[in-house]
């Protein structure tokens, strides 16, 4: 049987998977259930991003949410005052949001582990504690603490707006393997092995030619690039950012807990973290979350120190392992099944 | 020219005085020992060279060049290879893929660092191993990656720092041959050692430093007779002496 063909398993399982998921949407019309898919490829698709610096770099931001910030306030900002599409002004602010990540890498980055993290939180929460208390910067208004509406255009594709879950559906999805192909590009490149070679041992990775402060800024430009489209992303389908959520901890932390349950510096992880957490997050909002505020939260902390106690890579070898031995049951069947055929 | 040139190096640390004044030149092709006690400076030498921290004062000159305030990966750029003392491989990624760092300071694409460590590994013979990971070695294995890695940054001078290390007899002479075999690929050596026997048939010329002063420095037989060094090494000249 060759091996690429479309009857190999290898081939027509995952090829299978990608196109049920493009299809869900034409089966499944629950506007609730989309939201709850849309969701998880949301958080995945900035846990890929965060990944490129806290997994393939191995320096744990706890503090990515400010280019979420970014990217969502300096797209619809310019939507307000100039009437520009997000679709551009999404670029305008994931542009201004790596310009951030390498402003914030550049001090941070000589700080080792755990301070480097606290130095992130301490960055996040300045950012937004500033613009929680800024009404307006140079005359233009961006309401502080309250929060900003997107002005409404209805069903908009020009302007990145839409009355039915569906076209927001497959965006992210879109963007989700988008952020997975440019995971997959850098694991197999020159910089992809310099992150790695960084996270293993510096004083080695530096002797043998690897600069080391340009390589993670470069991550970090990346990173902060992707996720701040993705903060564009979250203000067109809430349709209003406040502080409190866009550059928020709780985000902030969610990432870093699917990426560390999912597995770091895999590049499946960040997928499956989320479709394991979301719908978790969801459920304990749904049931317990009216009654008690950041329940949801306990829940990933039990659940990581579950995962840390038995799986501390993450869940993605294991799951890895059982799909490799799904693939190769398939395969086995398969050449029975043609053995079969050829001894009549 | 020569290749390398170090003139009146100095480093303190604090108030311990690691190296002082210490000259030596190198030339193309050569096997320089640098021998001397435990804490004489000679790790401290090769960080001066590699750029780990800048000297008090002095020069070093590379090809001409100054290499004063460079930073390690601008020396390694510049062709200055080093194997550690303490062996630090890259624990999670495999042999294959702990060379290809290395031969990516030379190339752009995966494909052809895949190529060049490759060759690298065949010549130090870890092609068999190439797909474990390196935390997964023996000392021996760990040594010979260290030094198949720093080889594939192509470099015109290598560095090792005590290679001999923790190996047994038939692994140090298998290494001895491969260091033999590595100059003979046009690499200038300069290697800090222990082991007297390796230092003494290796090196063309040996230099020996003593609490960061360098004390002789000639052929190895004339160092070996030279009493400062014996007094600095009692035991082991002397019985290199004998023979």
């Amino acid at each position: 049987m060759n091996r690429f063909s479309l009857t190999s398993p290898r081939v027509y399982v995952p090829l299978g998977l990608v196109v049920i998921l493009f299809v869900i949407p034409l089966v499944m019309r629950s506007p609730i259930f989309l939201h709850l898919m849309i969701l998880i490829f949301f958080y995945a698709y900035l846990t890929l991003s965060w990944n490129i610096v806290g997994g393939f770099a191995g320096q744990v931001s706890l503090g990515h949410t400010a280019f979420t910030g970014i990217g969502a306030y300096t797209s619809t900002l310019l939507f307000i005052q100039l009437g520009l599409t997000p679709w551009i002004g999404m670029f305008a602010g994931a542009f201004l949001a790596a310009l951030m990540a390498v402003i914030i890498g550049y001090p941070c980055f000589k700080l080792r582990g755990a301070y480097f993290a606290l130095s992130t939180i301490g960055f996040l929460e300045a950012f937004r504690i500033v613009v929680e208390n800024t009404n307006e910067v140079f005359g233009i208004p961006i309401k502080g603490a309250q929060g900003m509406e997107v002005p409404l255009r209805g069903d908009s594709l020009l302007y990145f707006q839409f009355l039915d879950k569906e076209p927001y559906y497959y965006i992210i999805l879109i963007m989700m393997f988008i952020a997975l192909y440019v995971t997959y590009r850098i694991s197999k490149s020159k910089f992809g092995y310099y992150l790695l070679a960084i996270k293993n041992d510096l004083e080695a990775a530096e002797s043998l030619g690897v600069n080391i402060a340009h390589s993670k800024l470069k991550a970090a430009a990346i990173s902060g690039f992707l996720t701040g489209i993705g903060g564009t992303f979250y203000a067109q389908l809430i349709l209003f950012i406040d502080p409190a959520n866009i550059i928020g901890a709780y985000l902030a932390f969610e990432i870093v807990f699917i990426a560390v349950i999912g597995g770091r510096g895999t590049l499946l992880g960040p997928i499956l973290g989320s479709f394991l957490l979301v719908p978790v997050s969801e459920l304990t909002r749904v049931y317990l979350g009216g009654t008690y505020f950041g329940v949801h939260l306990i829940v990933f902390g039990a659940m990581l120190i579950v995962v840390m106690l038995f799986l501390p890579r993450g869940i993605n070898d294991s799951v890895l392992k059982i799909y490799h031995w799904v693939i190769e049951k398939l395969e086995r069947k398969g050449s029975h099944a043609l053995e079969g055929v050829a001894s009549r | 020219m020569a290749l390398l040139e170090i003139k009146n190096l100095t480093k303190s640390f604090g108030g311990l005085r690691a190296v002082i004044e210490f000259d030596l030149t190198i030339d193309k092709g050569e096997i320089v020992g640098l021998i001397g006690p435990n804490g004489a400076g000679k790790s401290t030498v090769f960080n001066l060279i590699t750029g780990v921290y800048p000297p008090d004062s002095g020069h070093i000159l590379f090809n001409g060049e100054s290499i004063i305030n460079r930073k390690p990966y601008e020396t390694c750029l510049k062709g200055i290879g080093r194997a550690f003392q303490v062996v630090k491989p890259f624990p999670d990624m495999t042999v294959l893929e702990n060379t290809m760092v290395g031969a990516f300071s030379k190339v752009e694409k995966a494909g052809d660092a895949q190529i060049k460590a490759m060759e690298i590994l065949d010549f130090v013979k870890l092609a068999p191993k190439r797909n474990l990971l390196a935390k997964n070695l023996t000392i021996a294995d760990k040594k010979r990656l260290e030094l198949a890695r720093a080889m594939a940054t192509d470099p015109s001078l290598l560095l090792l720092d005590e290679v001999m290390a923790g190996l047994n007899p038939k692994e140090t002479e298998d290494t001895i041959a491969l260091i033999r075999e590595i100059r003979e690929r046009g690499m200038t050596l300069f290697i800090i050692e222990h082991v007297m026997r390796v230092i003494m048939t290796l090196s063309d010329r040996v230099a020996i430093i003593h609490h960061g002063s360098k004390i002789a420095e000639g052929a190895p037989k004339e160092v070996a007779q030279d009493e400062r060094v014996i007094k600095a090494y009692l035991g082991e000249a002397y019985v290199f002496a004998r023979n």
